[in-house]
């Protein structure tokens, strides 16, 4: 071959540059075509198991010990995203709670501080909530905490509303061979890590898929929300909210990126859509106060600090389905409806302590029938009326709320009449 | 070649633009350094938590665009050290981008994945955009193509430092156009990736498809032809000057996307929803393939 030129030398790097160009672009055109025509199937994150074959020792020794959480865990979109195991359970062994195991030390259940670290502003929202250290003190009381635990509850709107709580009187009763499997299992959401950092992801989070979906479905909420004393759930299924859920909501879009939810992935809400999430004009939340007014768990329900606030963004949340005049008739009936059983339960609270000072029931708590009935009256029934009331379940509103309110309370007056003055 | 003014006459009569094509190209490079900063921290702001790594183009972004700023000042005294300072940055933004690429990349693959599905296209729907990180990539490129001075203009050959001369293929307005040319791709590609996730359910979405490939196209066959016709740089203007419509529609239908009910502003939804920066991309290819379109000369 002769010797090139310097003029050929340009002219053969025309060629490659073109030769390169060309590649690209035709490569670049194909990834399009290609993504044009798979996006017209349906495409499911997390249905690939990202740790089939994963050598990571974590991974390769619990796949023989513990199958299932590997299972879960590899269609998680965490392992997707390439979190490994060691990220959320590896610790320094001088670390508070750390454990030892195989060669290092771990966490064997991750505290929030460990989540903090990838979901900072979930975690805070969380900590200010009646979620966090408040659900934990209703059972266990205030006296176990440290003071800067104590200090970060008393900041909190449900704290300040019992900034000295002591450890629940049925919980005593009953004692922890029971509570354990009772209590606990709901009230633990805020219970404190040995790390102080506060609550437990997981009880909505569930491990370790970690999925969307089981998060903004009402079944989740019903591992709590539930019972006698706040039938959430079931008052949720008697609403047309529930109703919708029922009846369609196979087709709701589960997986809708977070802070983007509109009606046309929810067509109607679940518990997740009103309470937490970025729903039309209304952002995500971790804090389940953030869009309530009042205190409704409480005997004489209270508004809660900045709650015209609160109202404003869970008033933006059912103005995606609902006109203005609804909604402001629909407040003013229900906080009509929460003073009306303020004022059953004051009554009764009135009569209790008429018994108590005519001696007629002593001052131990949950030794007669009248301590029963009076807490019955505001904890189960109370409750159960304001709760319909707000949720639209007529008949957790009447029947199993506001008829046993007025029951209770006539029960009362019976015990305050039946006996003979002392 | 003066395609603009070959394209309008009039413009040929107009004064002298107070910039030199490559300053331009510089000041261009260095307004996209401070967006792709602010858009990186706005992508990266998602979950809430911005990483270690993370920081790097949010940092990057601002101080090299402002850097180069400074560069552009210290020229009209001291060239040299201004294209050495600005040389430096456009390097340092090619290996950013570079690596904002890999990091990118990395969150898409699978390794522990089932055979087979360890580099899945539907991976790249859901992760970080693998492309995003390479604008920086590209502006350094751009840059640094700007930064050399060609002499004489449309020759193909750079002035390096100490006299050096560098021989290059193409001339620097051909070189603009086939880098008009990849950043159009990686905005497309980047687009469709996008796009996808919503299944290409709203017509809308196909405008950036179009154009984008006939931007693609267009500037690519105009960078390898060594004489245009008027027709071929009147066919290039309209295929930037598309570009440029399309990232603004497209920008204006992001933000409308994001509004909620009677133009309420969630904050939320716009850093979570449709990206309202990103169509702009489009329209910034579209203005740097008509600045490439400016008289080469540099004023002495």
């Amino acid at each position: 071959m002769a010797s090139s030129s310097p003029r050929d030398v340009v002219r053969s790097a025309r060629l490659l540059v073109i030769g390169l160009v060309a590649v690209i672009v035709v490569l670049g055109l194909a990834i399009v075509l290609l993504a044009i025509s798979r996006s017209t199937a349906p495409v499911e994150p997390g249905q690939v198991d990202a740790l089939e074959n994963s050598q990571d020792k974590c991974v390769a020794c619990h796949r023989n010990t513990t199958p299932g959480i590997v299972q879960q865990y590899g269609h998680s979109t965490m392992a997707a995203a390439n979190i490994t195991c060691q990220d959320c359970h590896e610790v320094k062994a001088d670390y508070p709670g750390a454990v030892a195991h195989e060669d290092t030390f771990v966490l064997p259940q991750p505290s929030t501080a460990m989540c903090e670290r990838c979901h900072t502003a979930e975690v805070a929202q969380f900590n200010q909530s009646r979620h966090g250290l408040p659900a934990y003190v209703a059972v266990a009381g205030s006296q176990g905490l440290s003071e800067k635990l104590l200090a970060a509850y008393q900041a909190i709107p449900e704290g300040q509303f019992a900034p000295d709580k002591s450890r629940n009187l049925i919980a005593q009763m009953e004692g922890e061979a029971i509570t354990r499997f009772a209590c606990e299992n709901c009230h633990n959401v805020g219970k404190p890590a040995a790390d102080e950092s506060v609550g437990q992801c997981q009880k909505c989070h569930q491990r370790h898929e970690f999925s969307l979906e089981q998060a903004r479905k009402p079944e989740t909420c019903n591992n709590c929300h539930i019972g006698p004393d706040h039938p959430q759930w079931e008052i949720y299924f008697e609403s047309k909210h529930g109703i919708a859920y029922s009846t369609g909501g196979e087709k709701w879009n589960w997986d809708a990126a977070p802070g983007t939810l509109t009606v046309k992935d929810f067509p109607a809400p679940t518990c997740a859509t009103c309470h937490f999430s970025g729903f039309g004009g209304a952002g995500t939340t971790h804090d389940a106060g953030d869009r309530l007014t009042w205190y409704l768990f409480s005997p004489i329900s209270e508004r809660r600090p900045s709650w015209q606030d609160n109202q404003v963004r869970m008033q933006t949340v059912c103005t995606e389905c609902h006109n203005k005049a609804f909604i402001e008739v629909y407040y003013t009936n229900a906080d009509a409806a929460t003073e009306s059983v303020n004022g059953f339960i004051r009554e009764s609270n009135d009569v209790l302590k008429q018994l108590k000072d005519q001696g007629l029931v002593n001052d131990r708590p949950f030794d007669e029938p009248a301590d029963f009935v009076h807490y019955e009256t505001w904890h189960h029934f109370g409750r159960t009326a304001k709760f319909g009331v707000w949720m639209q379940g007529a008949d957790y509103t009447q029947w199993h709320g506001a008829y046993e309110v007025v029951k209770g309370l006539g029960e009362l007056k019976h015990f305050l009449e039946a006996q003979p003055e002392k | 070649m003066n395609s603009l003014a070959t394209l309008f006459p009039p413009l040929a009569r107009l004064r002298r633009l107070p910039l030199s094509r490559d300053q331009v190209m510089l000041l261009m490079a260095a307004i996209n350094e401070i967006f792709l900063g602010v858009d990186t921290y706005l992508a990266h702001s998602l979950s809430g938590t911005i990483r270690p790594n993370e920081w790097i183009p949010i940092i990057f972004g601002p101080v090299s665009g402002g850097v180069l700023l400074l560069a552009g000042l210290i020229a009209l005294r001291q060239r040299g050290l201004a294209q050495v300072l600005a040389t430096v940055v456009f390097v340092a933004s090619i290996v950013v981008g570079g690596l904002g690429a890999y990091f990118h990349i990395a969150r898409t693959i699978l390794p522990g994945g089932p055979a087979g599905q360890q580099v899945t296209l539907d991976l790249f729907f859901w992760a970080p955009p693998v492309l995003g990180p390479l604008a920086f990539a590209f502006v350094g490129v751009l840059g640094l193509s700007a930064a050399w001075v060609e002499s004489p203009p449309d020759s193909g050959t750079l002035s390096l430092l100490g006299g050096v001369r560098l021989h290059l293929p193409y001339s620097k307005t051909q070189a603009y156009c086939f880098m008009v040319a990849l950043g159009t791709l990686i905005a497309l590609i980047s687009s469709v990736l996008d796009h996808a996730r919503t299944r290409f359910e709203n017509p809308w979405v196909w405008a950036p498809v179009g154009a984008g490939v006939f931007g693609v196209v267009v500037a690519a066959v105009l960078g390898a032809t060594d004489r245009p016709t008027r027709a071929d740089v009147l066919t290039y203007a309209g295929a930037m000057a598309l570009l440029m419509l399309v990232g603004a529609v497209g920008a204006a239908l992001h933000v409308n996307a994001n509004l909620s009910g009677p133009s309420l502003v969630v904050p939320e939804r716009f850093l979570r929803g449709a990206p309202f920066m990103a169509p702009l991309l489009f329209a910034n290819m579209g203005m740097i393939g008509l600045i490439a379109l400016l008289d080469p000369t540099e004023s002495s």
